[in-house]
């Protein structure tokens, strides 16, 4: 496969195919830049958690192939999982563990996880981790940081997280962004990050590529620079509204003008009119990209 | 280093703009190497694919240099082209004035009146 990054790819994945009913995901072409964090972004129902339980091997029923690290070995070669960390929308604990169990199973799981990390974390993080709390009694944030803990205390090379912002309040997805930033320094270029998100605002200052997903395809990929470029959000008159609407995407008119996203390649089509631009947030890029390619009924 | 959200003028270039200050006032000096790409990162709470930019911007400008697997260093500054630099900066400043003054409707005659009579209130 010819290689789309400089730094090299965490993961190469080729013809992904898997169907249920009403739904198909296809992803012929994907790559997951190494030494970076990726955000995969898509509406509910689009396919990420699809995708990211085929890449964290929950899902073994799919079509395709799929390369991790720079052997580009399988899921299933030696050491491959042990350099992975997962955490799901859901939970991987049984109810009635308390997190002392939630510990001394993952040190018989990982060789690479160390406990004493693994409860520096739950202090920072200000988890409950009394021998009566069990993980039932957890907040869903509380057990999202619990699973997060996890897989800091583990020496791993590369994090999946599938929705890991959701539960987390605000002052928590800072941290989260600040944890995700010190696992990236410390690999110096050696470690990745790929997580699913609808919180685009909240965790665009730590993404770096992205991934754009509708009806099971990826319709937009890209560095967030390059993407910045792309796309332009242009301001009008509202004379100008119907004519500049033909070339934007995602356009909202009133009466005292209109705003709408514009691909730099059909920014000449705007000529003549007084328009003003600015760079769109990730947050207005992605909206834009989906609202193009979403089967929502949206009212324009 | 401080960068601001909102200001329209896009992150990676303030942080070029701030270093690429710091190497002509001297604080940066010939050698000395610009903090690690994600290191910078993290203090600034911005992408790594942010700093990144800035210093290929900077790299682009020839104000420092990529060492594979050691960072970026700064350049020996070559004072001609530091005054390129500033030549075109005023280059831009004035173009933007030319448009105000279009928007305005003033005559060449009138801008060009305009710049004399700043030019006679310098100190």
């Amino acid at each position: 496969m010819r290689d789309l990054f400089e730094t090299g790819s965490v993961i190469r994945a080729a013809n992904l195919k898997k169907k249920y009913k009403g739904f198909a995901l296809s992803i012929p072409d994907l790559q997951i830049p190494k030494g970076f964090a990726t955000a995969l972004i898509g509406e509910n129902g689009a396919g990420k958690t699809t995708l990211l339980n085929i890449l964290t091997g929950i899902r073994l029923d799919f079509k395709g192939e799929v390369a991790y690290f720079d052997k580009q070995e399988k899921l299933s070669a030696k050491g491959v999982q042990e350099k992975i960390g997962y955490t799901g929308p859901g939970s991987y604990f049984l109810p009635q563990w308390t997190a002392r169990q939630v510990a001394d199973m993952s040190r018989l799981l990982f060789e690479n996880f160390h406990e004493d990390r693994f409860w520096k974390i739950c202090d920072e993080l200000n988890i409950p981790v009394e021998a009566t709390k069990n993980i039932k009694k957890l907040s869903d944030g509380n057990r999202m940081k619990l699973m997060l803990a996890l897989v800091l205390a583990r020496d791993t090379e590369f994090l999946i997280l599938d929705e890991p912002a959701s539960p987390l309040d605000p002052l928590m997805r800072d941290k989260l962004c600040d944890m995700l930033r010190d696992y990236l320094e410390d690999g110096d270029g050696g470690k990745s990050v790929f997580f699913s998100t609808h919180n685009i605002s909240d965790m665009e200052n730590v993404t770096d590529y992205c991934i754009i997903m509708e009806h099971g395809s990826i319709v937009e990929a890209g560095f967030v620079d390059e993407l910045k470029e792309k796309y332009i959000l242009v301001k009008g008159e509202a004379a100008d509204a119907d004519t500049a609407g033909q070339y934007l995407f995602s356009i909202s008119k009133g009466s005292y003008g209109f705003e709408g996203i514009c691909l730099a390649e059909n920014l000449d089509k705007l000529a003549g009119m007084d328009i003003v631009r600015e760079t769109p947030t990730l947050y207005q890029i992605s909206v834009a990209v989906m609202k193009a390619n979403t089967k929502l009924k949206l009212a324009y | 280093m401080k960068l601001l959200q909102n200001s329209g003028v896009p992150i990676y270039q303030q942080i070029s703009d701030q270093l690429k200050a710091d190497i002509l006032a001297g604080k940066l000096k010939e050698g000395d190497y610009l903090p690690s790409i994600r290191g910078l990162a993290k203090d600034l709470k911005i992408s790594v694919i942010t700093t990144m930019k800035a210093y290929e911007q900077l790299e682009a400008e020839g104000l420092v240099t990529a060492a594979p697997g050691k960072g970026f260093y700064v350049n020996a500054q070559d004072s001609e082209m530091l005054r390129e630099q500033h030549l075109r900066r005023v280059e831009e400043a004035l173009l933007e004035a030319i448009h105000a003054a279009d928007i305005a409707g003033m005559t060449d005659a009138e801008l060009q009146s305009t710049l004399q009579t700043l030019l006679g209130m310098r100190a």
